[in-house]
C-alpha cells in the first residue's frame, strides 16, 4: 500500500479493496433497496429509472426584468426548475436605494426590494408547472414575496412548489453586512419551517445548505458533519417550542451540498449522508414515518475548484463533479458555468451547464441502473468510513450546545480558517495538484474566453427609480402598521411569518423588514480572524 | 541583546465589496503574516472603514480582495476614501477575479500589484518584500 494515500477528507485509501473490507456489511440493515430504509442507495424506489434529477441553475442578474428574460430562455432550453440567486444587496437585506449598496445592485444576482420585483421576475413563466428555489436569506422575506406573487396569480399558497434556502449555516458562512447572529437566525428559520408545515405543505421550507461552508475549504466529512448538526439543531429548537409535531416539521427538509473533485468520495458522501439522516430521524427522534427520514439533496459543482487559468478545463471538472452527484443519487443538480472564476456565465457557459447534465443523462449510460456503485468493496468501505467520521463531528458540535452556539463561539469559522490555510498550503506545495495552475502550468495564456459584463450602473438607476415610484404609490400608512405588527410579533416571540406576509403583500420593502431584524437583535459580526 | 528589529511593514487586508468570498483574503493574509509582515485582517469593510483603519493603524499597504466584477468601481471608491482621509501615500494591492484587460487600468489608477486567482502565494509575498525593501 502506497504511503499517504489519503482521500481529501483524510481517510486512508488502500491500493485495492477486497471482500474482507465489507465483511461486516449487512445488506438489509446498511444498504437495502432504493426507497427502502436506511435509503443508502437512494430515497426513492425508482430513482433515475423513474425520473431524472432536476436541472437547476442558480441564476439571476442586473434587474428582475432581465432575469425574467433569462429564465424564459432557460425554460426553453429544457430547464425544469428555477433557482434564484439574489444580488448581494438583497442577500444583505438592503433595498436598491440603500447608500451602502450602490456598487452592488444587480451584481452576481437579481435584486428584489419589493413584491413588485418578484412579480416582474416571474411574469409569464409557468410557475404552476415548475418549482423554484429561492436563495432566501433568513426571515422568509423572498419566500413571502414568491408565495404572495403566486397567490395573486391564482395559485393557492398550499399548492406552490419550491424551496427556500433559509439556512443559517449557509448564511453565516458569508460575511454579510446587516446580518443578525446565528441564534436569531435559528429563530427566524424555524418560524418559516413551522409556518410552511401548516400553510404551504408543498414548499420545502428549509434547504440545509453546506455548499458555502464547503467552498470555505472544509472537506466532505466536515461538510456533512455540519449539515447534519444543522438539521439536528432545527429539530431541537422545535422540540423546545412544541408548536408543530416533529414529523410534520421535518417532512419537507431538504439539503444542498457541494460536489467537489474526488468522484468516489463525493458519491459516498451522499450515500453516507442518507444513512445518517435516516438514523437521526428514526433512532434519535423516534419519528416513525420513513418519508420524513429521506435525505433529498440538491448538489452544485464546487466553485472553489474552478480555475481562472485555462477556463475550459473547468468544463471537464464540472462534468466530473456532476457525474459524482449522479452516482451519489442527487435529486437536483446545478452545474456551474465554466467561467465562474472569471465572470457571471455567458450565454454559451449557461448552455454548456445545462448540456453537461443532459450529456450524462442521455448519453453516458450511468442512469441505466440504480446506485451503480453499490456493492463495490471500495465504495461500501468508503461510505462506512465517512459515516463514522461524520458522527464524530456531530458529537463535537453537540458538545458545544449545537451548531448555532458553535458558530457564535467562532468554532466553525476556525474550522474554515484552518481548512483554508491547510488546503491552500497544499496547493502551494503541489500536494494538491491543480492542472494548469500548479502543475503543467503554461508560461503563456493559451487562449481567452468571452467575458460576460453586467451593466450594474444601469441596474441601480432602474431599480431605484422603480422603488421611488412604488414607495409613493403604496399605502404608506398600511405599510407602517404592518411593520409595527411585525416588530411586535418578533419581540413577543410569535411566529413572524403571518406578519411578514402581510407586510410584503402591502409592498413593505426587504430593507424595511430586515432593518427590523437588526433593530430587535442587533448586527452580528463575522467571527473570522487569521 | 538583540539588534533593534527593523520596522515591521504593516498591511491592512480587506474586502471593499459586499460579497462573501473571503477565502482568498484569508489565504493571502496568512501568507503575508507568515512572510514577516504585520497584517491587519479587515474582512469586509466599506471604503470609508478601510480608509479610517488605514489612518488609525498607520499602515504602509492596503491589500484589497474582490470577487465580483465591480472591482473598478470599488477600487475607485477606496482610492477616493483614502484621499479624503489624507492617506493617499499608502501602497495599494488588489487581488481576486480581475480580467487581464483591466490590469493596466488598475495600475494606472494606483495599484502597485494586481494578483488574479491562482497566483502563487510566494509570488505575492516576494513581490511585497521587493516593493517594501526600501521601507523596512
Amino acid at each position: 500500500m502506497a504511503q499517504d494515500n489519503l482521500s481529501p477528507s483524510g481517510i486512508p485509501i488502500k491500493d485495492i479493496y477486497t471482500p474482507e473490507d465489507i465483511k461486516s456489511l449487512d445488506y438489509k440493515k446498511d444498504l437495502n433497496a432504493s426507497g427502502e430504509p436506511p435509503f443508502t442507495r437512494g430515497p426513492y424506489p425508482s430513482m433515475y429509472r423513474g425520473q431524472a434529477w432536476t436541472a437547476r441553475r442558480l441564476s439571476g442578474f442586473n434587474t428582475p426584468e432581465e432575469t425574467n428574460e433569462l429564465y424564459k430562455e432557460e425554460y426553453k432550453l429544457g430547464q425544469t426548475g428555477f433557482s434564484v440567486a439574489p444580488d448581494m444587496t438583497t442577500c444583505s437585506g438592503m433595498d436598491a436605494d440603500d447608500p451602502r449598496a450602490a456598487a452592488e445592485v444587480g451584481h452576481a444576482g437579481v435584486p428584489f426590494s419589493t413584491l413588485q420585483d418578484m412579480e416582474i421576475c416571474f411574469a409569464g413563466l409557468p410557475i404552476d408547472k415548475m418549482s423554484t428555489y429561492l436563495a432566501d436569506r433568513i426571515g422568509g422575506v423572498l419566500t413571502s414575496m414568491y408565495l404572495v406573487m403566486a397567490e395573486k396569480r391564482g395559485i393557492p399558497m398550499a399548492q406552490v412548489r419550491g424551496t427556500s434556502a433559509n439556512d443559517l449555516l449557509a448564511w453565516s458562512a458569508l460575511n454579510l453586512l446587516n446580518q443578525v447572529g446565528p441564534e436569531a437566525e435559528l429563530r427566524y428559520a424555524v418560524d418559516l419551517i413551522e409556518w410552511c408545515a401548516e400553510h404551504a405543505p408543498k414548499w420545502n421550507s428549509l434547504s440545509i445548505d453546506s455548499y458555502n461552508a464547503r467552498d470555505n475549504g472544509i472537506n466532505a466529512v466536515q461538510e456533512i458533519g455540519l449539515a447534519m448538526s444543522n438539521g439536528i439543531q432545527y429539530i431541537e429548537e422545535e422540540k423546545k417550542r412544541g408548536r408543530v409535531p416533529l414529523d410534520k416539521f421535518v417532512r419537507r427538509f431538504s439539503f444542498n451540498t457541494a460536489v467537489h473533485n474526488d468522484i468516489f468520495e463525493e458519491a459516498c458522501k451522499l450515500r453516507a449522508a442518507r444513512r445518517i439522516w435516516y438514523k437521526i430521524i428514526t433512532e434519535r427522534y423516534g419519528i416513525k414515518d420513513p418519508n420524513c427520514a429521506k435525505f433529498r439533496v440538491h448538489v452544485q459543482s464546487s466553485g472553489s475548484t474552478h480555475t481562472y487559468q485555462e477556463p475550459y478545463n473547468n468544463i471537464i471538472r464540472i462534468a466530473f463533479q456532476v457525474l459524482a452527484g449522479v452516482l451519489g443519487g442527487a435529486q437536483s443538480i446545478h452545474a456551474n458555468g465554466y467561467d465562474e472564476a472569471i465572470c457571471l456565465p455567458t450565454d454559451q457557459a449557461m448552455l454548456l451547464s445545462i448540456r453537461t447534465g443532459q450529456l450524462i443523462q442521455y448519453e453516458s449510460g450511468v442512469t441505466r441502473t440504480i446506485d451503480p456503485l453499490g456493492g463495490s468493496y471500495y465504495i461500501e468501505s468508503l461510505t462506512n468510513e465517512i459515516e463514522k467520521k461524520v458522527w464524530e463531528i456531530i458529537d463535537e458540535v453537540e458538545a458545544q450546545g449545537g451548531l448555532a452556539k458553535a458558530i457564535l463561539k467562532g468554532w466553525v469559522h476556525r474550522l474554515y480558517r484552518d481548512a483554508i490555510v491547510n488546503y491552500e498550503g497544499k496547493i502551494q506545495t503541489g500536494e494538491i495538484p491543480v492542472v494548469g495552475v500548479n502543475i503543467h502550468r503554461l508560461d503563456k495564456v493559451p487562449y481567452e474566453v468571452p467575458i460576460f459584463k453586467p451593466d450594474p450602473k444601469r441596474s441601480t438607476a432602474r431599480q431605484i427609480e422603480k422603488l421611488k415610484k412604488l414607495k409613493k404609490e403604496r399605502d404608506n400608512a398600511k405599510v407602517k402598521q404592518c411593520l409595527a405588527k411585525l416588530e411586535e410579533d418578533t419581540r413577543k416571540g410569535l411566529n413572524v411569518m403571518p406578519a411578514t406576509i402581510e407586510a410584503v403583500r402591502n409592498y413593505a420593502t426587504l430593507g424595511e423588514i430586515c432593518a427590523l431584524q437588526i433593530k430587535v437583535y442587533g448586527e452580528w459580526k463575522h467571527p473570522m480572524s487569521i | 541583546m538583540a539588534k533593534k528589529a527593523a520596522k515591521k511593514i504593516k498591511i491592512l487586508m480587506a474586502k471593499p465589496g459586499m460579497e462573501g468570498h473571503w477565502r482568498g483574503l484569508v489565504s493571502v493574509s496568512n501568507a503575508l503574516r507568515d512572510g514577516g509582515f504585520e497584517v491587519i485582517y479587515g474582512s469586509n469593510m466599506t471604503p470609508e472603514e478601510i480608509a479610517n483603519t488605514a489612518v488609525q493603524e498607520d499602515v504602509d499597504i492596503v491589500g484589497l480582495s474582490i470577487m465580483s466584477s465591480n472591482y473598478v468601481m470599488l477600487f475607485e471608491s477606496v482610492i477616493k476614501a483614502l484621499k479624503k482621509a489624507g492617506k493617499s501615500d499608502v501602497m495599494l494591492l488588489i487581488g481576486g477575479i480581475i480580467w487581464a484587460e483591466d490590469f493596466d487600468k488598475l495600475k494606472k489608477m494606483g495599484a502597485t500589484g494586481v494578483f488574479p486567482p491562482g497566483t502563487p502565494l510566494k509570488e505575492i509575498v516576494d513581490f511585497v518584500k521587493e516593493k517594501t525593501a526600501a521601507l523596512a
